[in-house]
């Protein structure tokens, strides 16, 4: 057990591009920190310099402590889950969990053994102890890589998208377990994932990362409604958060297809032909149909012609095209770009309740949610109406 | 494929059986068949009658049997330090990245292509101003050079294709490069080191050249050498049988090589160190 400190983490490669940049983090004993961004934004790269197998450019890294830049992988104990497993072929599943026990050389063949089967009750391998990993299924190669990591008594855990290689139904069983598994050993961890649903599900905290560079330290649901700029607000969430030009007219915010009026919190701002680009998630709006008079007064109603729908079963999201200006629509391109997607239209993507009868082609009244707007500066991403409390403790 | 396309493979097939295993076989009854079968106005395939006399005869020979203790020998010596050398340099080369490294390659290479006829009258006089010539070590040094770039380029081929992360895993879990090597990477590269193992053995096993040309008597004659000097019984006999008797002898090991590690040579070992 131990906490993880980062002072300053660069990591610069040999044609000077910097894959992490000054990245400051800590990491509480037993927390559960979730590293997450797009592809190539430095996670991995990041996790390897935790575990020793990168060498670090600049910067401090302490494990419980102790300063561990100049510390070879095997001197810093720590526990790893690699993306394809990299369980030894040559070794039964037995020989697997147990080869960190047997390179320490401390412990009895019979105290392996034990801890060897401990960690496979945990797993739920005991019955296949004798095989060879080639005769695993996917899941099971994965609790095999799992059980080499819990076997020994590792100071912190570290998982590389441990789940990616697996189908979206035991990638959910197994998150699960990762879950179960971590909240009852009680053990840092550090779990680098792409997949948004794990980052929110398993985090105590999420650190997102864009470009090697750190944009928010927070728990899964301040990242969610309250993120510090657009690139988080876009990540964080599916389906992600609408972009939307807005104006402050006056006593009116002006979005493309309704005028709200001004709330309180936002006259900050200032008014007077400011442009804002406005987040709001899908599931701030509703089928005005299906809104209660005392909750309707809340939000603003208005109409708009629905291009298609999509019904989920559980859920049900409705696409609004509309058009936006050219300034905006570059810089929303650009955004796309940084979160690996494509910006293939205006439109904003509505959720409405399964039983709304919303028809595609035609036009409907949706309501929305204006207290859950986001405002954001067009030129920096930064989130302006992000509430002063939340921004304190973050 | 038709049925008649298939005939014909399979016909073809069998014309390149017959072709190359007639020398082979023609060695083998040349070797039972008695002496006066050889000299007898007409030849014929089998033996009149199968004999053993042949291989009594050169085991009887020290000639033989010294030969064979030196083919023995220098081959699995010669093997040994090439393949051990061979995996360290190709680990090198495999996960290294220094300057250099493509003009060693492309030397090793060169040196593989090197004719080594040319070579055999600089190594003759070299080796016996060096006072190694007709000696052990005079022929385990060739061997050894010219089967290195081949041991390097086939071992570094199959070290690349391990995945790092399997040593990223042993040096998590506290190995040292040097275990990470042992315990992970060599018994993964393990059909590879054995394919090279036996190439080297074959090829030390059947040079002719320079065991003829740096070899003077029984010290360190191997077996192909020593069949150029076999007589027969007496003046008046052919001396073929009998070489073809230490023929078979000494392709015996080959085959049994062959035949005991061809599970070992196919590769496929590494199947289920990742997602497959």
């Amino acid at each position: 057990m131990a906490e993880i400190s980062m002072r300053n983490i660069v990591k610069r490669y040999g044609d000077g591009y910097p894959a992490v940049n000054d990245i400051s983090l800590d990491i509480a004993d037993g927390e559960f920190m979730i590293l997450v961004g797009p592809s190539g934004c430095g996670k991995s790269t990041l996790l390897r310099m935790i575990v020793g197998l990168e060498d670090i450019t600049s910067g401090e890294m302490y494990i419980g402590g102790k300063l561990v830049n100049d510390k070879a992988p095997r001197d810093r104990n720590l526990a790893m889950v690699f993306q394809n497993y990299a369980l030894y072929p040559h070794l039964t599943v037995f020989e697997n969990i147990a080869f960190p026990l047997r390179l320490s050389g401390k412990l009895s063949d019979a105290e392996i053994r034990s801890r060897v089967e401990d960690a496979a009750r945990t797993l739920e391998l005991q019955e296949h102890l004798d095989r060879k990993p080639a005769n695993l299924s996917g899941g099971q190669r994965q609790r095999v890589a799992m059980g080499r990591a819990i076997v020994r008594q590792a100071d912190a855990f570290l998982f590389d998208e441990p789940l990616s290689n697996l189908d979206a139904k035991l990638r959910g069983q197994m998150r699960t377990e990762i879950l179960r598994l971590q909240r009852r050993l009680g053990v840092t961890t550090v779990y680098v994932t792409h997949d948004q649903t794990e980052a929110m599900t398993l985090g105590d905290r999420v650190a997102v990362l864009k470009k090697g560079v750190l944009q928010q330290v927070a728990s899964p649901r301040e990242l969610y409604e309250n993120p510090v700029n657009l690139f988080v607000a876009g990540f964080i969430g599916s389906p992600p958060m609408n972009f939307v030009p807005a104006r402050i007219q006056g006593d009116q915010l002006e979005l493309p297809f309704v005028s709200v009026p001004l709330r309180p919190e936002w006259e900050h701002l200032g008014g007077g032909d400011t442009v804002f680009i406005a987040g709001i998630r899908p599931g701030s709006f509703e089928d005005a149909t299906l809104v209660d008079a005392v909750k309707a007064g809340r939000g603003a109603t208005f109409a708009v012609d629905v291009d298609v729908t999509e019904w989920m079963g559980n859920e049900q999201y409705a696409f609004v095209p509309y058009d936006a200006p050219a300034d905006i629509s570059a810089q929303l391109a650009r955004l796309a770009n940084d979160l690996d997607s494509e910006h293939l239209r205006t439109q904003i993507c509505v959720e409405l309740d399964p039983a709304s009868q919303v028809a595609p082609g035609s036009r409907a009244d949706i309501w929305l949610d204006t207290s859950r707007i986001h405002l954001f500066d067009p030129r920096t991403g930064e989130n302006l109406t992000r509430t002063a409390s939340a921004a304190a403790t973050a | 494929m038709s049925a008649r396309s298939t005939r014909w493979w399979t016909i073809a097939g069998l014309v390149i059986v017959v072709y190359s295993f007639f020398p082979l076989l023609w060695m083998i009854m040349l070797a039972f068949k008695p002496a006066s079968d050889i000299v007898s106005g007409k030849p014929q395939f089998l033996p009149t009658s199968w004999t053993f006399d042949n291989f009594t005869e050169v085991f009887g020979q020290p000639l033989f049997t010294r030969a064979l203790i030196n083919s023995i020998g220098i081959a699995l010596i010669a093997t040994f330090l090439s393949v051990i050398i061979a995996m360290f340099a190709a680990y090198a080369i495999a996960r290294l990245d220094f300057p250099g490294k493509k003009v060693l390659l492309s030397l090793a290479l060169a040196i593989a292509m090197f004719p080594q006829a040319a070579l055999v009258g600089p190594l003759f006089n070299m080796w016996r101003n060096l006072g190694i010539y007709d000696t052990w070590i005079g022929l385990i040094i060739p061997y050894m050079t010219f089967a290195l770039p081949l041991s390097i380029w086939t071992l570094s081929a199959f070290f690349r294709q391990i995945p790092w992360e399997m040593e990223h895993a042993a040096q998590v879990d506290g190995a040292t490069s040097w275990q990470a090597f042992r315990k992970v990477i060599v018994p993964l590269a393990a059909p590879g080191v054995f394919t090279t193992a036996i190439l080297t053995f074959f090829f030390c096993w059947n040079d002719f050249l320079f065991a003829i040309s740096l070899t003077s008597t029984d010290n360190a004659r191997t077996v192909p050498a020593a069949l150029a000097f076999f007589q027969g019984a007496s003046y008046f006999q052919s001396a073929v049988p009998y070489i073809m008797a230490a023929s078979v002898v000494v392709t015996i090991p080959v085959v049994i090589l062959v035949l005991v590690f061809q599970r070992r040579i196919v590769a496929g070992l590494t199947s289920g160190a990742v997602k497959g």
